[in-house]
């Protein structure tokens, strides 16, 4: 069972080199592999139903000396996003990059950026963490400089980088301080020892705040937007369903297994405030652009508040039963979110290529020109709304119940607010996309083959997600999420 | 006594730097302090008894930041920047860095006095079974090799971003630096010393980073000479060049795997071995990526792969 972590952490890493070494086997090699990786997880899913922790010490050291590759439910679950996102978006870009030069430049730092989001979810090492979180973010602004309109691109993807080393170095700052006081790095020990001390608490802050800067949470947001909307397609699909979903994981492994003797009330209730603020003001500039792939990148800004929303009311649960009921909606909400949000891309990406730009206000016509990419629009749109039978209705339900079940009824009111936004973006682009255009739009034909990626994700977020969710929580159940849970 | 006067004045010239190197008035002098600044805080790593990263700091932060510091500078094709922030901007950052840096000395200080961890006792005690007797080449490659297997590919991250960032545009030739007479002694030296440091690793301070960095700095030596870099290598070998170090490294850690062992184990009696060749390929790799760092904007004209019929074509639109 190791081997499948094993290769769900290096089979990226080999992919690269293989698309490095010979970049005209890489178009063939790729989805090849994107697909090897979505097995590995599935059967990876499948040996955590009857084990729930799966653990490999490289180098054959373990303890608190080498580094352990781990894996339980909330680590599965994601990875089997990852993989499944990562299969889709790979079909996608091998049509998308029609330049060779530019699809030989991308292969090798799609893999890296792979790589880096497996290897973070599977590390139980703090300081190992840190090098993935480093992999992570210079692999993904290297993919946002591949964006066509250069000059912006360029800007978007260096400001991305340098706010992503400063919330790496403030990490590792914070671990530091960890390593200092505990003498080891290796999570599973850590778990065990951590208490309410004052280098625990600037640790615990350090650490939040570095990576709520590449979470992307209000006020820390300020280079989303330029970069996940002037990536291209494909890059985005990744960097808002994965890349910052990663992040958000890293940060619930550190609140609610490694500082659950630190973390306070007060500090959950700030958390949620800025997830509050988050929701709602990335759902109003959703609605305010007027480019799709700006919309879609600040939905990503409010969706991730969502996840937020989550931590105050997880903290005022009372019972065992009542947080497993609330934590199973967060993992939906953040797959849903995942798989929903790449279709977007995905299919944005191609009325963009169709049309030549991505103006709200232009687009009319479209859904003559592209049916099939305008219903995966409206797919995953009413994934992201929340929409029965999507996942993120059962989400949303079960955070406003949890919400009044805790006393705390203004995360409700957060909530409705979101959807309506939510739901009035989407309503305004099918409602620009299905306006009758003057003259008609040629209606060309465009390869199902192309669109079908978008199409299958959407289709997995609104039906598939909501209507087999029941096994999430059973998998989750077992472990749960360490201390408190 | 007089050592703590050394350390004291090491303490102060570095605070001097760090300010000079942020607000020296022109760009050219802040780059200078900036190199001194690196010189001196590989001195400070040597006090603290950490001669690994004094290495590493005098050889990549000093060395080659400061000459890729410094050949930015001197390229005239982009304009410089306005060096004044907006005053809100800066009392801003100031206010932040002063507040961070009193949080840390504070919560530091509640952590006296430190224990040795439980991570150092069992490193004491699997040492003889590292294959190396460096304790710090032996973390590195071998009790947490996952690391730098990462790091390696942090690197060649970085490297490709270079290479298709880069306008391919010819090395324009201009007034050797550097003598020819300076350039013959300097590049069998620094072949030497870079040999030497890969091979020392097993048993005290050196090892593939500090080596491939020695080993890049030969090439500045060669670029400083007009020689056009690595344009004249054909654009597969650069390629190969690249992959080297993490493919032998991924090769390596699969070894065991196969006879049922774990991802990077190696077996004892070949481990010394082992981490040597893995060192060496990472050597190599790594000196190629540095010296594209530093090549910077004159880098390969076929990157990445020759077109099917037009390549040269393309070369001389960029140019």
């Amino acid at each position: 069972m190791s081997d499948l972590l094993i290769a769900l952490a290096t089979l990226p890493l080999w992919a690269s080199l293989g698309c490095l070494l010979w970049p005209r086997l890489a178009d063939l090699l790729s989805p090849l592999v994107a697909l090897a990786l979505v097995g590995c997880s599935l059967l990876l899913l499948d040996a955590i139903a009857a084990t729930p922790v799966i653990l490999h010490h490289l180098g054959g050291w373990g303890g608190d000396l080498g580094i352990s590759l781990r894996a339980d439910a909330l680590s599965a679950l994601l990875l089997a996003l990852g993989t499944v996102v990562t299969l889709a978006a790979t079909l996608f870009a091998r049509r998308y990059f029609t330049d060779d030069q530019v699809r030989y430049r991308f292969w090798p730092l799609w893999w890296l950026l792979n790589g880096a989001i497996n290897a973070l979810l599977l590390s139980a090492d703090l300081f190992n963490l840190y090098v993935t979180l480093e992999l992570l973010g210079l692999s993904a602004a290297a993919l946002c400089t591949l964006g066509k309109d250069k000059p912006q691109a360029l800007r978007a993807a260096l400001r991305y980088l340098l706010l992503g080393l400063i919330g790496s170095l403030l990490y590792l700052t914070g671990v530091a301080l960890v390593y200092a006081e505990y003498g080891t790095l290796a999570i599973p020990s850590l778990a065990q020892q951590i208490q309410a001390s004052p280098a625990s608490l600037t640790a615990l802050l350090l650490l939040s705040s570095g990576l709520l800067i590449k979470c992307a949470l209000l006020p820390l947001h300020i280079w989303l937007p330029a970069a996940h909307s002037s990536a291209p397609a494909p890059v985005s699909a990744v960097l808002s369903a994965l890349v910052v979903k990663v992040t958000f994981y890293l940060l619930l492994r550190l609140w609610f297994e490694l500082f659950t003797a630190v973390i306070t009330p007060a500090f959950a209730t700030l958390i949620g405030t800025m997830g509050a603020t988050a929701v709602i003001w990335g759902s109003w500039r959703a609605l305010m652009s007027t480019r799709l792939k700006l919309m879609a990148a600040y939905s990503t800004v409010s969706q991730m508040g969502y996840l937020f929303l989550f931590v105050p009311i997880l903290l005022a649960l009372p019972d065992h039963d009542s947080r497993a009921l609330a934590f199973g909606a967060l993992v939906l909400f953040a797959l849903n979110h995942g798989i929903a949000k790449a279709a977007l891309f995905l299919a944005i990406g191609i009325i963009q290529q169709r049309l030549g730009h991505d103006q709200v206000d232009r687009i009319n016509g479209v859904a003559r020109q592209l049916p099939v990419t305008l219903f995966a629009v409206a797919l995953a749109g009413s994934a992201l709304v929340g929409l029965p039978p999507s996942g993120a209705f059962l989400a949303k339900w079960t955070l406003i119940s949890a919400s009044l079940v805790t006393a705390q009824w203004w995360w409700l009111l957060v909530a409705v607010i979101g959807t309506l936004l939510a739901a009035a973006y989407l309503v305004r682009v099918l409602g620009a996309a299905f306006a009758p255009a003057e003259p008609p739009p040629p209606t060309g034909k465009q390869l199902l083959s192309g669109e079908l990626p978008a199409l299958l994700l959407a289709a997995m977020a609104t039906l598939g997600l909501g209507l087999g969710a029941a096994p999430i929580w059973s998998l989750l159940a077992p472990t749960g999420l360490g201390n408190i849970l | 006594m007089s050592w703590m006067l050394i350390d004291l004045t090491l303490c102060i010239s570095l605070l001097i730097l760090a300010v000079a190197a942020l607000y020296a008035r022109g760009l050219q002098q802040r780059v200078v302090f900036f190199i001194a600044f690196g010189l001196l805080c590989a001195i400070a790593w040597a006090r603290l008894n950490a001669p690994d990263l004094a290495l590493a700091e005098a050889a990549i932060g000093a060395g080659l930041t400061g000459a890729l510091l410094l050949s930015a500078l001197n390229d005239e094709t982009d304009p410089q920047p306005p060096l004044t922030q907006p005053r809100l901007g800066r009392l801003l950052t100031t206010a932040i860095t002063a507040l961070l840096t009193l949080a840390l000395c504070a919560a530091v200080v509640t952590l006296f006095p430190l224990h040795e961890g439980i991570a150092i006792q069992q490193l004491q005690q699997q040492m003889p079974h590292a294959g190396v007797v460096h304790p710090v080449t032996a973390v590195l490659l071998n009790f947490r090799a996952w690391d730098t297997l990462l790091e390696l590919a942090v690197l060649l991250c970085a490297a490709l971003t270079v290479l298709n960032l880069a306008p391919a545009r010819p090395v324009t030739a201009h007034d050797s630096p550097l003598t020819g007479m300076l350039t013959r002694i300097l590049l069998p030296l620094l072949t030497v010393t870079a040999g030497y440091l890969l091979w020392t690793g097993a048993h005290a301070p050196g090892g593939a980073f500090q080596a491939g960095a020695v080993l890049a700095a030969a090439t500045v030596v060669l670029r400083l000479n007009n020689n056009p870099g690595f344009t004249h290598l054909r654009v597969g070998a650069l390629r190969a060049l690249l992959a080297l170090g993490l493919l032998l490294f991924l090769g390596v850690g699969l070894l065991q795997t196969v006879l049922g062992g774990a991802f990077l184990q190696y077996p004892p009696s070949t481990a010394g071995f082992l981490i040597l060749l893995i060192e060496a390929g990472a050597m190599l790799s790594i000196a190629c990526m540095l010296s594209l760092v530093y090549l910077g904007g004159h880098l390969h004209p076929h990157w990445p792969c020759h077109a099917p019929s037009n390549g040269v074509d393309t070369w001389k639109r960029h140019s």
